[in-house]
């Protein structure tokens, strides 16, 4: 394969801003004017998405394209078998397996060492179209999708600023932005947002998140597995404290940086992505946090499983106890999102980590409610709560970077 | 709010950075490194000090001389040329240049921005005898070398002559050249002139790139500071070459315990797994280092230093004897390819040439494969001491175009000059 090809990876570096700002020209004067150029933005996500998985990235694009007609022949027939009026559990059921079955083959295969399968597994984003699909199918299930329109739907799928890593928009939300031209004074209004979004994710994800994490973190990372490795034992050291924070800052602002990027572009076209970061280090407590945090793919996992699970599980009566069923339910939930994140034990034990927080979390909630009076509520005790939430979230972070794989077993 | 004004206090804040940035780039910055920073970029071998041109040219002013090179300069043993001029207090001190993979294409652009620092004065090249393959400079590793500032400067002062057409053309047989540098290069490689948008596009580039050097480039060093001063703390404080052959032997014995191929124990570990080993037995029969289009790059170094009237010390190092029988490379080739480098060199007027080439099978002379170490630092710092202690001098060199050939590209059968004889080499 020819290497010379233009290979642009999203929001990788300045120049593709560059192309993206122009190329939006035409999209930005047409939805002032009260006009959506439906075909130009086809030419142009179909464009940019040529080059995310053009020149040396071609087999990556091959497998989208596979991946897209089945999971299309999928999601039609079911639908198809849904206006027939049925709507039997093992034939949705069926069909959501089917959906996730990609998605896990590809998790299953990337836990190999590198280089032991010799061809090109998945593509960039597999995880964030799987979830959109298998949300239209459970909706479809609910009846709340009645009709799903094949060029809305390969548009929502493939919706390019979110394509890479989310934010996780919802089929009937990004429709209705689609389908509609906003008011000029609203569009105004979503150029404002744009621009700030933009710049903000500049900010986050160039110069703090590079500092963090181009800058700090490899010299941390040295001065921890020398000092470390020299205290022998559990190799701790001060310099682990110091990795555990910037690891988090990293994560926090590359990762919120880059969702800027991606509401900002979705903004300018006139789509609402949703946010995914909300000031996550000032949560309370640890549900505060998962609703602060990655949260297009928190309240996906909440609606469609931890709900779901629930819902199941309290219609067949498997627990009489409430408080253990919702238990039940959050470790499922993080034991998926675990297992999601990759077949290694630190991404495992980071889901129980959060399980484990939450249930915690929740049986102080109840005591506290029954204690009213004893414990104190007060401006220092708020503080202490965010400082402890702060680090205990630091900690699952430390544990999810698989640093300490690294220092403790050679291997990340 | 009119629309209009809405857009305004959108839009206009944008503009402004916009225009603040360029402003910012295009501004004459002049600035200077501390000589805590200047030392520390000397050790790193940072390739954004490779490819920058202010920390070099204030080092060369502050007694700093280049030692170009590639892998072997990351040897950081107590022998290192670094440490021997700390613990020494020499009246020089090394600013390393190249990594893996810096060969004579690489460290040509790379000599482009120091040009003024370097007359009259003194430079260090250790030769690797590997750079010497049939397509010489490996694209891939340019592209980690490749300083679109050492372009621009090239450009801004080539000439319509050989070495400036030829440079231009390898240099346009590398893909990661591109944009408005490629097209120019075109037009030198043609032998004509730059139009005048050329220039003033490449010299508002070179502008910005060396805003962009002086801003960031003392960013992200590798610190050796602290390794340099462990490392001299081994060394004797008198100066001797038996005693420093002695801490040779004694870190060398310490550290080679793992193989019997002379080879530094980490080295072997994380490169030489038994898989990797078995593969590499024999492999190298078919090597050949006399043939290559390198001779031509390597041409462009020497004009390099005959423009700045530069003292050059060339070394060349030779490979380690058991792991040479190991992998079956030629005695004989290597012994040609070094007969056919110290022709060029001698017949052109550079004399200085300390040829390590033969002394691949002394005990603890080179750290692993291929990489000096030890011993061989001590045999390097014997060249390099004299050399340093000459005054500073303009030499003038004899140079031909004949060596940018295909003929002498694969010329082979070249005959050994005699170094020792110095009044048989060709006089300047």
């Amino acid at each position: 394969m020819n290497f010379n090809f233009i290979n642009l990876q999203p929001y990788s570096n300045p120049q593709y801003f560059v192309y993206l700002m122009i190329a939006l020209i035409p999209i930005i004067i047409g939805l002032y004017n009260g006009r959506r150029l439906k075909i130009y933005e086809a030419i142009f996500s179909i464009v940019f998405l040529f080059l995310i998985f053009d020149g040396s990235h071609w087999q990556q694009g091959v497998n989208l394209i596979v991946w897209l007609i089945y999971e299309f022949a999928l999601t039609f027939a079911y639908q198809y078998y849904r206006h027939h009026g049925k709507n039997k559990t093992w034939v949705f059921s069926l069909t959501v397996i089917l959906a996730i079955i990609p998605l896990a083959v590809v998790k299953y295969l990337t836990a190999f060492p590198d280089n032991s399968i010799n061809f090109v597994i998945g593509f960039l984003g597999i995880s964030y179209v799987t979830f959109k699909t298998v949300q239209v199918i459970m909706e479809m299930r609910d009846g709340t999708i009645k009709k799903v329109d094949p060029v809305t739907y390969a548009r929502f799928l493939l919706f390019f600023p979110t394509i890479s890593s989310g934010p996780i928009d919802r089929y009937r939300r990004f429709k209705k932005d689609y389908d509609k031209v906003p008011t000029r004074d609203a569009y105004i209004t979503d150029l404002q947002y744009a621009v700030r979004y933009l710049f903000q994710g500049f900010l986050y994800k160039f110069v703090i998140g590079w500092f963090f994490g181009t800058y700090w973190l490899p010299k941390i990372s040295t001065a921890a597995l020398a000092v470390g490795n020299a205290n022998g034992g559990l190799k701790l050291s001060w310099w682990l404290l110091a990795y555990m924070y910037c690891y988090s800052m990293y994560l926090f602002f590359d990762f919120a940086g880059y969702s800027l990027f991606a509401v900002s572009i979705s903004y300018f076209m006139g789509i609402h992505t949703p946010m995914n970061f909300n000031k996550p280090f000032i949560s309370k407590n640890i549900k505060d946090f998962w609703n602060r945090w990655h949260m297009t793919l928190s309240f996906w996992f909440r609606d469609y499983i931890y709900m779901r699970f629930t819902f199941f599980a309290m219609k067949n009566k498997l627990f009489k106890n409430r408080i253990r069923l919702s238990q039940v339910s959050y470790f499922l939930l993080f034991l998926i999102m675990g297992f999601w994140h990759g077949l290694t034990w630190y991404y495992i034990v980071y889901g129980l980590f959060h399980a484990t927080a939450i249930c915690v979390n929740d049986m102080w909630l109840r005591f506290k409610r029954k204690h009213k009076k004893q414990i104190p509520h007060n401006k220092f005790t708020e503080w202490f709560a965010i400082f402890l939430t702060f680090n205990v979230v630091c900690f699952s972070f430390l544990i999810f970077s698989g640093f300490l794989s690294q220092l403790w077993f050679g291997w990340k | 709010m009119s629309n209009k004004r809405r857009l305004w206090q959108i839009f206009g804040p944008v503009l402004c950075a916009f225009i603040l940035l360029l402003v910012v780039f295009l501004i004459p910055w002049e600035r200077t490194f501390s000589k805590q920073t200047i030392y520390e970029a000397a050790a790193s071998q940072n390739t954004t000090v490779f490819k920058g041109s202010t920390m070099k040219q204030e080092a060369y002013e502050d007694g700093y001389v280049p030692f170009y090179g590639s892998s072997e300069l990351s040897r950081f043993d107590p022998l290192h040329p670094s440490v021997i001029a700390e613990k020494y207090h020499r009246n020089y001190r090394p600013f390393l240049l190249g990594g893996p993979g810096s060969q004579s294409l690489a460290q040509f652009l790379g000599m482009q921005g120091t040009t003024k620092q370097l007359k009259n004065k003194k430079a260090v090249v250790i030769i690797s005898p590997q750079w010497f393959t049939k397509k010489g400079q490996d694209p891939n590793a340019f592209a980690l070398y490749y300083s679109p500032l050492q372009a621009c400067n090239f450009l801004l002062s080539a000439k319509n002559n050989k070495t400036d057409r030829y440079a231009a053309q390898r240099l346009l047989d590398m893909p990661d050249v591109k944009g408005e540098i490629r097209i120019s290069l075109k037009q030198i490689a043609a032998g004509k002139k730059l139009t005048g948008f050329e220039r003033f596009y490449l010299e508002n580039r070179r502008r910005m790139l060396v805003n962009e050097d002086n801003f960031f480039s003392s960013f992200q060093l590798r610190d050796r500071v602290n390794k340099i001063r462990n490392r001299a703390k081994v060394l004797p404080s008198a100066y001797s070459v038996a005693a420093l052959n002695k801490v040779a032997e004694e870190q060398a014995a310490a550290h080679t315990t793992s193989n019997n191929l002379g080879i530094d124990n980490t080295f072997f570990r994380t490169r030489l797994p038994k898989k990797i080993l078995k593969n590499l037995k024999g492999s190298q029969r078919h090597f050949n280092y006399v043939k290559s289009v390198e001779y031509a790059d390597f041409q462009l170094m020497l004009e390099q230093f005959a423009k700045q009237h530069t003292n050059v010390l060339f070394i060349i190092p030779p490979i380690n004897g058991k792991w040479m029988k190991y992998t079956g490379l030629s005695s004989k080739m290597y012994q040609e390819s070094v007969a056919k480098m110290e022709q060029q060199l001698t017949s052109q007027g550079f004399e200085n040439i300390a040829d390590l080439s033969r002394r691949g099978n002394e005990k603890y002379f080179m750290q692993d494969t291929i990489h000096l170490g030890w011993k061989g630092w001590v045999a390097v710092d014997q060249a390099v001491r004299p050399f340093m202690k000459l005054p500073n001098e303009r030499y003038n060199y004899d140079m031909s175009n004949y060596y940018y050939s295909k003929k002498w590209q694969n010329k082979d059968n070249v005959k050994r000059v005699n170094l020792t004889s110095k009044d048989r080499l060709k006089v300047k």
